[in-house]
């Protein structure tokens, strides 16, 4: 356990220093990737194999998956149509020929940068600020009392859960589960908790219904449309329309 | 021998250098990263106390409490990534920029 926390933490640590220490969010995202595998590894080694599932199928997979296209749609610089534009959300700009051969030409000119050109230096008060705030955090640790907080102490083997499953001949038998394991935290959920689960599912309603309408192209009746509409700029989609 | 000490010192290293992130950062997006490690450093503290207080026989509801902590504060941050991640494209449309620094209406 301890050897994978070690790891764990170490691996966490590096991915955390590659997200600080990059310029370019594409490294970035890589470090914070990294930190979310990494500590997915600390939790399995604190006997939590299902939160650290979670953690990879839900930061590792879905978030990261969902920053890395809001990157490719706003980043300018590294996300090109076929024409080798720029493509950006909402923008449908009929480009002149003459602004593709300069926005080629300047894309030739500047190489993405490598991992080692996007290193930035660090802002002092930012770093200032941090540090004595981990000065704090490490001060209240290191207070803490040791006969409470000094060791985890033995898991027991298997939990009396008194979930009892029914099988077919109407007989009953009690099961002994795991520490950690999905049918502990599913009695936990449902037996401990379940008002708080049905209301983060109301959440999560919620957030989705707020980002598809943030995520609209005009916000109608909220807000003015995001760039005014060009006179020749939609002729192909009419001209098609009137014939 | 692994002590709830070392992983609580571990939890506060990522918060305060999400924290840094979140100070130092223009980008909209990697600003929203950081947020991320913080939040994660707040899920390792709850599972390291979860697991001390499975050290000390608790019930299993007890016992897991801080694993499920640890799901609600996932599912709240995947919302939150969610709604950040529609701002942040639509401050872009907007603004035709991911930096911090251009959504200054309500300034002053």
């Amino acid at each position: 356990m301890e050897v994978l926390f070690l790891i764990s933490s170490i691996v966490c640590l590096l991915g955390t220093v590659l997200l600080l220490s990059h310029r370019n969010a594409v490294y970035g995202l890589l470090g914070l990737l990294v930190a979310f595998v990494g500590s997915a590894g600390v939790f399995r080694s604190l006997d939590a194999p299902f939160v650290a599932v979670a953690q990879v199928l839900v930061y590792a997979g879905a978030l990261a998956v969902m920053f890395l296209f809001v990157l490719m749609f706003t980043d300018t610089r590294t996300s090109l149509d076929r024409a080798g534009l720029p493509l950006s959300v909402g923008a449908r700009v009929n480009f002149k020929p003459e602004d593709v051969k300069k926005f080629k030409d300047e894309q030739a000119a500047q190489k993405p940068a490598s991992l080692l050109q996007s290193v930035q230096l660090p802002q002092p008060l930012a770093a200032v600020i941090a540090l004595a705030f981990f000065a704090c955090l490490a001060f209240a640790i290191h207070k803490l009392p040791d006969h409470t907080w000094g060791s985890f102490g033995e898991l027991p083997a298997n939990y009396e859960t008194g979930l009892v499953e029914r099988v077919a001949d109407g007989t009953t038998i009690d099961r002994k589960v795991g520490y950690g394991s999905t049918s502990a935290i599913s009695y936990t959920i449902f037996e401990g908790f379940p008002l708080a689960f049905e209301v983060v599912s109301l959440l999560i309603f919620a957030a989705v219904l707020g980002a598809v309408l943030l995520a609209r192209r005009h916000l109608e009746g909220l807000t003015a449309p995001s760039r005014p509409e060009r006179a020749g700029g939609d002729s192909h989609g009419h001209s098609g329309a009137h014939h | 021998m692994l002590e709830p000490k070392t992983v609580l010192f571990l939890s506060a290293l990522l918060f305060s250098a999400g924290m840094y992130g979140v100070l130092s950062r223009r980008n909209l997006l990697m600003l929203l990263m950081s947020l991320e490690l913080m939040l994660n450093a707040v899920n390792i503290a709850l599972v390291a106390y979860s697991r001390a207080w499975a050290g000390r026989q608790a019930d299993i509801v007890g016992a897991h409490t801080g694993q499920f902590f640890t799901l609600m504060v996932m599912a709240v941050a995947a919302s939150e990534v969610g709604i950040g991640l529609a701002i942040i494209v639509a401050i872009f449309r907007r603004k035709r920029s991911a930096d911090s620094e251009v959504a200054s209406e309500l300034k002053n």
